[in-house]
């Protein structure tokens, strides 16, 4: 019994890791706030921690070819057990697209449409999300390419237009904060942003006989790190030691630009590709949790749960936080933990559980 | 046969009818769902139409006449103005482009909720271009304006602020004549202002960042009124000095040069030299400069301030010919003296003051972190004792349209 029957290009698989990183461009403030003007070289150091986490998935999809997380999770534990593992794993791809519906929603709320309900505005988002994967993921996987380069285009184009208004100096001293900073540093960068591309695992069994999904996944993430680590530079050089207490480090850098008196107001192009790339990022989410929830009931397709499955995170993100406040909290202090336990632990869990399941079979075959 | 046949066409004909049936159905309900789907292409849930907005292009904020109040004055664009007076050439009151507003109240948003009563229009402030702190308020401490400005997210970080020498409500009241608006008069002359290099140029953005340092004082350029042909109008005349966010100083013109050559801030400036033969003017087209920490032998640490200008030799009232590689060197030497006098003008107030508007304590910070941590408790004291190395170099590279003066019988 398959599932999802489309096919995707490798190369549509990096972009796709790319736009998803992207997206995180708005949770950069819980990373500045803990290193402050050395945030660029985190994304690096967590680049290297993360790197270790996509050759663990690497290695479980390599094993199991052709099989996504939650059949291999099956393949490994058995039915009972594997279908426990996977619940886990459903339950934190919901919760992170809960979290990722209400950031946005936040934002929204906020800084563009001020006034509508965050209610209306994350309702017509997972509409646009459940329709999206009504309507094939691999579609979603394409766009990816336009995507990626709308957004690394809209990033070039920011950072020249605010070069009149930087200051290099705001850079040094470098590296002079408690080393404690950087270890936070680096396990946030790379728990929060970086380890939730877990969730193209469920997609990758779509790259259809190729080993490659390990290398693109990497390369995905390390063209997504220059481009964060590019913002966080831009945000550290425009605001300077503003950036320790502004919300939105992007959004005030961005709303800075003023060129001639012309070109101003970037802050709407802003909004429109976060939009988009968060869109992006919830349909993964979003898909990954629909695919695996179809799984685990032994359904023969996914489609009529998209619908269910949207609505769940709709009430889900309504309640996931209170306010801005706490999820910045939450974000600071207990996600890193939350998401490496899924993202670190569960993997690491199962692919020991396969090599020991291995070797003891080739015991078993030698005696 | 032919029965069968017959129930064929009929079953074919109940097929075809419900068939139809069931289109109809479902044309219907499209119709529904696009029907509802206009509603959501009304846009924003909260919709705010132009002939319903106070465009908000300055904001003057003063103390108010009760104790602990403060008064907020506000220009709006008059869109109707702005036509009337750019078809109406000449003779005849023309109709001003804008209305200025006012309320008092305990707070900075309390005040903003008061204009509720008294304009039928909601507050716009996305489009403010300037901030004027009156100094009686700048001087009582400016730190919930700062604030109010820089969180709100109608409101922007490029925006200017200023101080005014009397009261900031009056500045918006100025008499302009080629401007519609005394907001953009504001903004665009500071703006121009690196023609002079007289006054600094203030973002809330700086003045932000200057407070968070902890060591920088925050500085604001200062804007006066002043009588010509019986009309008042606004100029720009020194800056104010911060510190805790209360105004302790003001910088002269003079003293603002001082202190932009230093902090790169200055572009282009004219230098007249007074020499015993007559006046002659130099343009400064560009400058370079810089403030370098360094450490002493010591290992206390000593500031260097570099400035690197480049300019022209643009006016001679002398006879002499100045062109000579021989006199550019002394004019530029001059020039290199004139420099000098204003920087060492400008760290004297500072230092008066002791208010250290030029970061030096930033500089420190940042290439010497760890001397930096003892001596960050008692900056004030040690930013009074800092005697900085002048080093400015001035280099003259044309000398206009002609090289010898204008003279009788000189061709």
């Amino acid at each position: 019994m398959k599932l999802e029957n489309g096919h995707i290009s490798e190369h549509s698989l990096m972009f796709g890791v790319y736009c998803f990183m992207q997206a995180s461009m708005l949770r950069t403030a819980f990373i500045v706030g803990v290193t402050k003007n050395d945030s660029w070289a985190m994304a690096f150091t967590g680049l290297a921690l993360a790197l270790v986490l996509v050759a663990i998935y690497a290695a479980l999809l390599r094993r199991y070819q052709q099989k996504n997380l939650f059949e291999i999770n099956e393949l490994i534990f058995g039915n009972v057990l594997g279908k426990v593992f996977s619940a886990l794993y459903l339950f934190f791809f919901l919760t992170i697209a809960a979290l990722n519906a209400r950031d946005l929603g936040n934002f929204a709320e906020s800084s563009v449409l001020p006034g509508t309900p965050l209610t209306a505005f994350i309702l017509m988002f997972l509409m646009v999300c459940v329709y999206a994967i009504r309507k094939g993921i691999e579609n979603m996987m394409r766009l990816a390419t336009v995507l990626s380069f709308v957004a690394a285009g809209a990033l070039v184009f920011n950072v020249v237009l605010i070069l009149k208004n930087v200051n290099i100096e705001f850079l040094k001293p470098m590296f002079q904060l408690p080393f404690k900073n950087y270890v936070q540093g680096t396990v946030t960068v790379a728990a929060i942003p970086m380890g939730e591309i877990l969730a193209f695992t469920m997609i990758t069994p779509m790259l259809g006989k190729n080993k490659k999904a390990g290398k693109m996944m990497a390369l995905g993430l390390i063209y997504s790190v220059i481009s964060l680590s590019i913002i966080m530079l831009r945000d550290i050089v425009t605001l300077g030691p503003l950036l320790g207490i502004v919300r939105l480090p992007s959004f005030e850098s961005i709303r800075y630009i003023s060129l001639a008196g012309v070109m101003t107001r970037m802050e709407s192009l802003y909004a429109v590709i976060l939009i988009s790339l968060f869109l992006f990022k919830t349909v993964v989410l979003l898909y990954a949790s629909v695919l695996g929830l179809a799984q685990i009931l032994n359904f023969k397709s996914y489609s009529p749960l998209t619908l269910i499955c949207g609505a769940f995170v709709l009430f889900y993100s309504l309640i996931v936080t209170k306010s801005a406040m706490e999820n910045e909290e939450w974000g600071a202090s207990v996600a890193p933990f939350f998401s490496l336990s899924f993202e670190l632990m569960l993997p690491v869990i199962a692919l020991a559980t396969a090599m020991i399941k291995r070797m003891l079979k080739k015991k078993e075959a030698q005696q | 046969m032919k029965k069968s046949k017959k129930q064929k066409l009929e079953a074919d004909y109940f097929k075809t009818t419900k068939h139809r049936a069931l289109s109809a159905a479902r044309r219907l309900i499209s119709i529904v769902i696009c029907t509802a789907l206009i509603f959501s292409l009304s846009s924003c849930w909260s919709r705010r139409e132009l002939n319903t907005l106070a465009i908000v292009l300055a904001t003057a904020l003063d103390v108010g006449d009760k104790p602990d109040t403060v008064k907020v004055t506000a220009q709006i664009v008059k869109p109707g103005g702005i036509k009337a007076s750019s078809t109406s050439s000449g003779g005849g009151t023309a109709e001003k482009a804008f209305s200025n507003i006012a309320f008092t109240d305990k707070s900075i948003l309390s005040a903003l909720g008061g204009f509720t009563h008294i304009t039928n229009r909601r507050m716009y402030f996305s489009h403010n271009k300037v901030l004027i702190f009156g100094s009686e308020l700048a001087k009582r401490g400016i730190a919930e304006g700062m604030d109010t400005f820089t969180r709100n997210f109608e409101t922007r970080m490029n925006v200017y602020v200023l101080v005014s020498k009397d009261k900031a409500a009056d500045i918006l009241d100025e008499e302009i004549e080629l401007e519609q608006m005394p907001a953009n008069h504001i903004s665009e002359l500071l703006e121009n202002q690196g023609l002079s290099s007289e006054t600094a140029i203030v973002t809330v953005r700086d003045f932000n960042i200057a407070t968070l340092s902890g060591t920088m004082a925050p500085i604001a350029p200062m804007i006066e009124l002043y009588n010509f042909k019986e009309k008042k109008k606004a100029r720009l005349e020194g800056t104010a000095v911060f510190k805790e966010s209360r105004m302790i100083g003001e910088l002269s013109s003079t003293q603002t040069r001082g202190l932009l050559w230093i902090t790169n801030k200055a572009k282009r400036h004219t230098i007249t030299i007074d020499t015993e033969l007559g006046k002659i003017d130099l343009i400064i087209t560009g400058s370079k400069g810089s403030i370098k920490p360094y450490r002493n032998k010591d290992g206390t640490i000593g500031i260097k301030l570099m400035v690197n200008a480049q300019g022209c030799l643009e006016g001679n009232e002398t006879e002499e010919d100045l062109s000579t590689l021989e006199n550019i060197q002394k004019l530029s030497e001059l020039a290199e003296e004139a420099i000098r006098a204003d920087i060492e003008s400008s760290i004297k107030q500072a230092q008066a003051l002791s208010a250290d508007v030029f970061g030096f304590g930033e500089s420190i910070r940042r290439d010497y972190p760890k001397e930096f941590e003892k001596i960050k408790d008692n900056w004030d004291q040690e930013f009074v004792k800092i005697k900085p190395m002048l080093e400015v170099e001035v280099f003259l590279n044309c000398t206009g349209g002609i090289g010898k003066p204008v003279k009788e019988g000189g061709g």
